[in-house]
């Protein structure tokens, strides 16, 4: 088992220090020791002092959705999520993935996506028909949006069309690599993916990403790992924000009462916290969940779903409380990891919507 | 126990918390089997496995935690309650095995009571939640101490902790209404609606403290306080202890400051001045005043009055507020005591006319009979009749070998503590006992352990809970 001396240093110093528990959003959705940035330190250096085998702790480097706030929150500047990532790359080196983890590669080497989906929304392959085939632009959907969330990707397109501008979108559109990154860190399979999807992307000058875990990878693991993307990266809040302040988009401000679920890799990893609100404040009015900005904790995670489906719910309903409590009736998503988990615990008298769909129906009104 | 007999019992926890909160993984026994004691991390350090427990159950109330109480006092199995972990004292450590009872899914805010002023929540709950749910509704808990964010309710309760502004606001157990409580027997009390009144001896303050050894408290109902107007930093620098402590104790009798803490010199020049920058010699105090904003403007002119006849110097607000920002960054790994050195925190607490002459007996003793310990000091919760000494020994360079170690951690704890014991100090201020200390109630309180031994006794007459923890 490979070790850098940075993953040495880091499990040294979290091992005995916890806090960061308050933050982590799996540990307060399962109450469990284990799902601690400690406690995957603590055996992890069992592991590295060749007193517990990786095999035996692997699954617990799998409870962990990377989100970064235990990292966000260290006042000393240590990263857990580098740790676990590593763990994970030397698990997949090893071949000692957990069996549920393998099926997950297992799908995604035969159908292109971590759900083992092979059929797209018919809605969502209808629109994108309606788009022209070649632009200088393209709306990146995602495999999360485009297996789990149609919706939302179909509710940003027909936004964008309404403003003019010339893009395309394609069902063709190639695998980001985020779920194998996400599962196995930086393997030569990840990287294979990685580099097949910017030959694809640098065919165009702007793609407009609609999935934060796609443009937080695009901008950071792309860049670190040498693959050259040349296209410009935007994500949609973003875009969706610029076309707002431009007045290309002038959404009816009505009494709509909002909260807005910062996606994590979008105020943490991409810094983009007030793109969103920009857009929220040019609809309604909009009251801030208690933890927000770079301090958000995630409601949902797709890939992580599919393995550990209570989990997550129970991570989105802590959001969903967050969100009751300053009584917004609409909670707000820019991500469609988030989008899913909570539409599965909200209850009826708060109502989930992405951010292009609040537009949408500021400019019907 | 025979590993048939294991399995029936297993199922029968499985049965009362549900197969997904009752494991036997080695992840799950594993990280239960280290806290922040630094002998269990010592042997994690070395590679050495603690004690584990057999199975850790996690129930999510007090009907479920009732059901495993009964289960394990028929079967007479060892219980220890787990909340965050995060003691010094190894109280938490299954040191006998049998069940580890984690508490952390009984972490439901029940209630905000703005009008009576507290929450009731499940002791499970980590603490900054519910500071969390009091901000949220403009109130604030007033318990900060360095481990707000990874410790429990019940953590904080279950050994008597204390945080930084608790010269205002008081101890944890000044801060609890009501609790309900599961015995050993597994039946479900809950202690007396209001915390003042005369109906015989406060139950509260019988399961505080008690370090899981009297009974499982699951439920409490915490105080909560209005935020301030203002809440105003000043440092000072005395030219020793001595005067800081006639100063501290004059400014007591007079107002009640939110923070309080004196550095002894060695502290002073090196902790103090790593993180806060205070670069003169002396003993540095920094003073908090708190609450509406010309109240505090009055207290602080009296703080300044009085600071000055002792010949303190005022060195302004920006250390203060210096170290409140830093306050809990002392205890982030790189900043906090870690390996390869050997530490330990000996806290006590005495009236004023004996703290500081524990600190210079605890000092003098450590420092005499164990020439290679580092010893430094402050004083970090005042009453208007005491206060406490928060004093650490430091070994750079202690036994590899983890036997001897521990053999040389045990003779500086028990010199600390004798010295404080025989200068009219306690066992702990507010850390608790745990395994650790445990050898040493007995020379605290004499025959009066026999008080402790007694409900013990009454209600746990298997010693299923916690055995070994606080000297019973």
């Amino acid at each position: 088992m490979q070790q850098t001396s940075r993953y040495r240093e880091t499990i040294d110093a979290c091992r005995f220090c916890w806090m960061c528990r308050h933050i982590c959003p799996i540990g307060n959705a399962t109450g469990q020791e284990r799902n601690t940035a400690r406690a995957r330190a603590l055996v992890l250096s069992f592991v590295a002092r060749n007193c517990e085998k990786l095999e035996n702790i692997v699954d617990n480097i799998y409870e962990c959705a990377l989100c970064g706030a235990c990292t966000r929150e260290c006042m000393t500047g240590w990263d857990p999520v580098s740790v676990t990532t590593e763990a994970r790359l030397n698990a997949a080196l090893d071949g000692i993935l957990p069996d549920s983890i393998l099926q997950l590669i297992d799908r995604i080497e035969k159908t292109g996506n971590v759900f083992g989906e092979t059929q797209i929304d018919s809605a969502l392959v209808s629109i994108i028909d309606t788009l022209p085939k070649m632009a200088d632009t393209l709306f990146l959907i995602g495999r999360n949006a485009m297996f789990r969330a149609p919706k939302t990707a179909r509710e940003a397109i027909h936004l964008l069309k309404k403003t003019g501008i010339q893009f395309t979108a394609t069902v063709a559109e190639p695998d980001s690599g985020y779920a194998l990154y996400f599962l196995t860190g930086a393997t030569e399979e990840t990287r294979t993916v990685m580099q097949k999807a910017a030959e694809f992307f640098n065919r165009y000058k702007t793609i407009i990403v609609f999935d934060p875990l796609d443009a937080s990878l695009l901008n950071r693991q792309y860049r670190e790992w040498g693959i050259p993307v040349t296209a410009k990266i935007i994500t949609a809040t973003s875009f969706l924000a610029d076309l707002v302040k431009q007045g290309i988009l002038q959404p009816k401000k009505g009494n709509g009462i909002y909260t807005f679920q910062d996606p994590a890799a979008l105020a943490r990893d991409l810094e983009e916290t007030e793109a969103a609100r920009t857009v929220l404040e040019s609809c309604g009015t909009l009251r801030e969940m208690f933890l927000n900005r770079r301090d958000t904790m995630i409601a949902g995670h797709l890939v992580m779903a599919e393995y550990l489906p209570d989990v997550i719910l129970a991570a989105a309903a802590n959001r969903i409380n967050s969100a009751m409590t300053v009584e917004a009736k609409t909670v707000v998503t820019a991500c469609p990891s988030d989008y899913v988990a909570i539409k599965a615990v909200c209850p009826n008298s708060i109502q989930v919507k992405s951010l292009e769909k609040v537009v949408l129906e500021c400019l019907q009104d | 126990m025979n590993d048939f007999l294991f399995g029936m019992i297993l199922s029968e926890l499985e049965d009362a918390v549900g197969c997904d909160h009752c494991s036997t993984r080695e992840i799950d026994k594993l990280t239960h089997s280290i806290d922040y004691f630094w002998l269990s991390r010592l042997w994690a350090d070395r590679g050495r496995h603690m004690p584990e427990a057999d199975v850790v159950v996690s129930p999510a109330s007090a009907k479920e935690t009732s059901t495993i109480l009964k289960i394990a006092n028929y079967y007479k199995i060892p219980v220890t309650t787990w909340g965050g972990g995060g003691g010094t004292q190894g109280g938490a450590l299954p040191v006998c095995g049998g069940i580890v009872l984690d508490t952390k899914r009984m972490n439901q805010i029940y209630d905000v009571n703005t009008e009576s002023m507290y929450i009731e929540c499940g002791t499970g709950a980590v603490y900054k939640h519910i500071e969390w749910a009091a901000n949220e509704k403009g109130y604030a808990t007033m318990h900060y101490p360095s481990s707000l964010t990874c410790s429990t309710v019940g953590g904080f309760l279950a050994h008597r902790g204390i945080g930084v502004v608790s010269t205002k606001y008081g101890k944890i157990d000044d801060m609890v209404l009501q609790m309900e409580v599961v015995l050993p027997n597994g039946d479900i009390i809950e202690t007396s609606p209001a915390p003042k009144h005369a109906a015989g001896p406060d139950l509260n303050q019988i399961f505080i403290g008690s370090e899981g050894t009297l009974g499982i408290m699951t439920k409490a109902q915490m105080r909560i306080y209005a935020q301030p107007e203002e809440r105003r930093f000043r440092g000072f620098l005395f030219r020793n202890l001595s005067d800081a402590f006639k100063a501290g104790r004059e400014l007591l009798q007079k107002i009640k400051p939110s923070v309080m803490r004196l550095y002894d010199e060695a502290e002073t020049g090196s902790i103090i001045k790593k993180i806060v920058g205070v670069e003169k010699k002396g003993a540095f105090m920094n003073i908090a005043i708190e609450g509406i904003s010309e109240i505090v403007a009055v207290e602080e002119r009296i703080l300044l009055d009085t600071f000055g006849k002792y010949g303190a110097e005022d060195l302004g607000s920006e250390y203060g507020e210096k170290w409140w920002k830093e306050k809990i960054t002392f205890f982030y790994p790189g900043h906090a005591l870690d390996f390869p050195r050997m530490f330990g925190t000996m806290d006590t607490i005495a009236p004023f006319d004996k703290i500081e002459k524990i600190y210079w007996a605890m000092k003098n003793a450590i420092e005499s009979q164990f020439p290679m310990a580092r010893f430094i000091a402050h004083f970090s919760h005042w009453y208007e009749w005491g206060a406490m000494v928060y004093d650490r020994f430091i070994v750079e360079n202690p036994p590899e070998d983890p036997m001897e170690a521990l053999r040389l951690h045990n003779q500086i704890w028990n010199c600390g503590v004798r010295a404080a014991l025989a200068h009219g100090g306690v066992v702990n201020d507010h850390h608790g006992v745990g395994i650790k200390l445990g050898r040493l109630m007995k020379e605290q309180y004499g025959p009066a352990m026999q008080v402790f031994e007694g409900l013990k006794k009454q209600l746990d007459p298997n010693g299923i809970l916690n055995p070994f923890k606080l000297g019973m």
